[in-house]
């Protein structure tokens, strides 16, 4: 019974963990598809150490930041520079901090290039010890947990009023208005509930003070912790002066994006740069990475379901057999006392159904027992009995889709209550019918002669 | 006296084995009339409980009848018979067979019940009838709690309790102790003497079946002879008793009128009424 109850609300369980997980990526996926279509005159450069996976992923900055030894450690906390796209989700890595002027040679004075922004990035954050469980084996290690990143971008009027470089988004206060320093711009949820501060207060940011202007909504595919502010601003408080962890390169329309990328590359074979071509073939590649994960799990998942099946089909045989022969047992037990009413004057029908509703109260008595086991016990069965989808994609270091799948939230129902119960019944009166039908069939001669 | 209950006519009861057949029972033909207290007597497998099983109802005959209030029961399907069982005869087992869940009053109610008779009328008879087997106040007790002999009283009030033509005790004192035994026979005895109630009893036990009226002996499957028991000398004894205390008591009124016409004085209808109760 308790398996019965139990089995269930873990494959729905799976089922929404997979469900959750289809749509994140999904949305995720659209969402950064249109973004790249609407900037599509920008051009990525940066010094990744991890060239093809530098950019394009926006899955949470928290997976994007849990390499562990990545950056530099100060004390308990942390600090990495991270590509303007907000870190690899996939194999993380932090970028190589650029010198500023090394990269002056890239400006409006080449060919096709109407403005380059410099932008630093860097995620201050504090060091955790982390034991996460993949599938059966568990590890434990240090991982940078994410405070904020600093995101410093060059606050000239031309680029603010063109280019969509600052949050679009503000829901309180103002943008970063040209030229200001010493002000910045906090997300909504993330960053003014870390510094608690509403706007027109000072926060202080690597002990500088700083004015929040104004509060931004996030979007979702924008950074979830980025504070924004003046680049010079951003390299003064990171002791980084001179330094960029990337530039994006505006071309003057969209057909020149490809001669004025080959151009930089051609300037410095050293940097990874990245057309919103290559972006959307990023994604693209992405997309169809996790269509054939998704493609697995629903497979595990289907497998899973038919192991459920299995699983219910041998309890309800068992549950019969159990019935069937505790039911013999107890007629051949009291083959007397049958044979006593029988001889007595009762009828086959009378000492059939006397039985039939034996066997059918020891299993809602059983049903009872089951429904309380089931109900306690369901959330641990379930995860004995059935291997859970959260832990095989646990393995892939998919931080924001584990966390739902991990804890399966397995709860039973009152249908289901219903359903198990009056499986209990029914199993019960087929597993007592032969048991029942034999002590209608027992001679009362031999009430007499049973020892 | 003269109505018969049970009747059997060349009764015969054949098993077939893998080795042949078996013939416990070879033509038998018994008449017992009602209120009548018979034993049937036999050794092992001489087929007496073959023969208890073909009048009660419980098994069929091979070749013969069996007429139990003139109805030949062996042609009877299932269905018919359990009720013959419930509402003709009355079942005394060697082991009591009591339900162990039920208490006194609730196992003599159980035949009652399966009759369909109602639970105020069944209550108020159970409890009559264990008032008339002894055990007026034991009724809330359940077998587990009662002796032996206890047992088999509640076993008997249980056969009573639909008013059967018939009472069937197969070795009812096999499982009693010498006490308990001669209570549970005297009290046969008694239903048997002041109710009338038709008993047969099978035993291998000489000293119960002499207690009854009739006995019969069974051997190898035939009844082999007929004796009476010291029942029956009772049974006549308390009629003729009967008869002589009639006869003190019309002796006694004519005294009484001879000593009312002035025939005789009052000291010398006391000396003849004295003399007269001496006889007896």
């Amino acid at each position: 019974m308790a398996i019965l109850i139990a089995i269930p609300p873990g494959i729905a369980a799976n089922q929404n963990a997979t469900n959750s997980l289809t749509n994140t990526l999904g949305n995720t996926i659209t969402q950064m598809a249109a973004t790249v279509n609407n900037s599509s005159t920008q051009i990525q450069c940066s010094l990744t150490p991890s060239a093809s996976t530098g950019s394009g992923g926006r899955f949470g900055s928290s997976a994007g930041s849990t390499t562990p030894g990545g950056g530099s450690q100060q004390q308990g906390t942390s600090r990495q520079f991270i590509p303007s796209y907000g870190g690899g989700a996939f194999g993380g890595g932090s970028l190589q901090p650029m010198n500023e002027s090394s990269y002056s040679d890239v400006n409006t004075s080449l060919s096709g290039v109407t403005v380059v922004e410099p932008i630093l990035r860097v995620v201050e954050g504090h060091n955790e010890t982390i034991t996460p469980r993949y599938g059966a084996s568990i590890q434990s290690f240090n991982v940078t947990v994410p405070d904020y990143i600093i995101t410093g971008v060059p606050l000239n009027a031309s680029l603010i009023d063109n280019y969509p470089i600052l949050p679009t988004n503000i829901v309180q206060g103002k943008n970063l208005q040209p030229n200001e320093t010493g002000a910045v711009v906090l997300l909504s949820e993330n960053s003014s509930a870390y510094f608690d501060a509403g706007v027109g207060a000072t926060v202080n940011i690597l002990g500088t003070n700083f004015t929040v202007a104004g509060i931004y909504a996030p979007t979702s595919t924008s950074d979830n912790q980025s504070v924004y502010m003046n680049l010079a601003d951003a390299q003064a408080v990171t002791n980084s002066t001179n330094v960029i962890t990337s530039f994006n390169v505006y071309a003057t329309s969209k057909d020149t994006v490809t001669s004025v990328a080959q151009t930089i590359q051609s300037m410095h074979p050293e940097l990874t740069v990245t057309t919103p071509q290559d972006v959307l073939n990023q994604i693209q590649q992405l997309q169809s990475t996790y269509g054939e994960r998704l493609n697995g799990t629903t497979a595990l998942i289907d497998g899973t379901q038919m192991q459920a099946i299995e699983e219910i089909v041998i309890a309800f045989a068992a549950t019969g057999i159990i019935v069937l022969f505790v039911m013999l047992y107890t007629v051949r037990e009291r083959t007397r006392e049958i044979g006593t009413l029988k001889a007595i004057g009762a009828s086959d029908a009378a000492v059939m159904g006397q039985f039939l509703l034996e066997g059918i109260l020891l299993s809602v008595l059983a049903g009872i027992v089951g429904v309380v086991i089931g109900t306690i016990g369901a959330p641990y069965l379930s995860g004995l009995l059935l291997p859970a989808v959260g832990n095989s994609f646990g393995g892939y270091g998919f931080a924001a889709a584990r966390g739902p799948a991990a804890t399966p939230a397995v709860t039973v129902s009152p249908e289901l209550m219903l359903i198990g119960f009056s499986a209990a019944v029914v199993l019960g009166a087929i597993g007592s019918l032969y048991p029942a039908w034999r002590a209608a069939r027992t001679r009362p001669a031999e009430a007499m002669r049973y020892e | 006296m003269s109505e018969t209950v049970l009747k059997t006519e060349h009764l015969t009861k054949t098993y077939k084995l893998d080795k042949g057949e078996v013939q416990p029972l070879t033509d038998v033909n018994l008449e017992v009339k009602k209120g009548e207290f018979t034993a049937i007597m036999g050794p092992s497998g001489s087929g007496k409980t073959t023969l208890l099983n073909l009048i009660g109802a419980i098994d069929k005959p091979t070749t013969g009848k069996v007429f139990l209030d003139n109805v030949d029961i062996g042609s009877l399907p299932g269905s018919q018979l359990c009720k013959i069982r419930r509402g003709k005869i009355g079942f005394v087992f060697q082991n009591f067979n009591l339900l162990p869940y039920l208490n006194a009053r609730e196992n003599v109610e159980l035949p009652m019940e399966l009759s369909g008779k109602h639970k105020g009328d069944r209550t108020k008879r159970a409890k009559e009838l264990l008032a008339t087997v002894g055990l007026e106040g034991r009724e809330n007790h359940r077998p587990n709690r009662l002796s032996q002999g206890e047992q088999q009283r509640v076993a008997i009030a249980r056969a009573l309790a639909n008013d059967p033509a018939i009472i069937l005790a197969d070795e009812p004192t096999g499982n009693l102790d010498r006490q308990n035994k001669k209570e549970v026979v005297k009290l046969l005895a008694n239903l048997n003497l002041n109710n009338g109630t038709t008993i047969i009893v099978v035993t291998h036990d000489g000293s119960v079946a002499a207690q009854t009226e009739r006995v019969l002996y069974l051997n190898r499957g035939e009844i082999t002879k007929e004796k009476a028991g010291l029942h029956r000398e009772k049974k006549n004894s308390a009629l003729v008793a009967n008869e002589e205390e009639e006869k003190v008591a019309i002796t006694e009124s004519e005294l009484t009128k001879l000593q009312e016409r002035g025939i005789l004085t009052e000291s010398e209808l006391e000396a003849k009424k004295k003399e007269l109760l001496s006889k007896f």
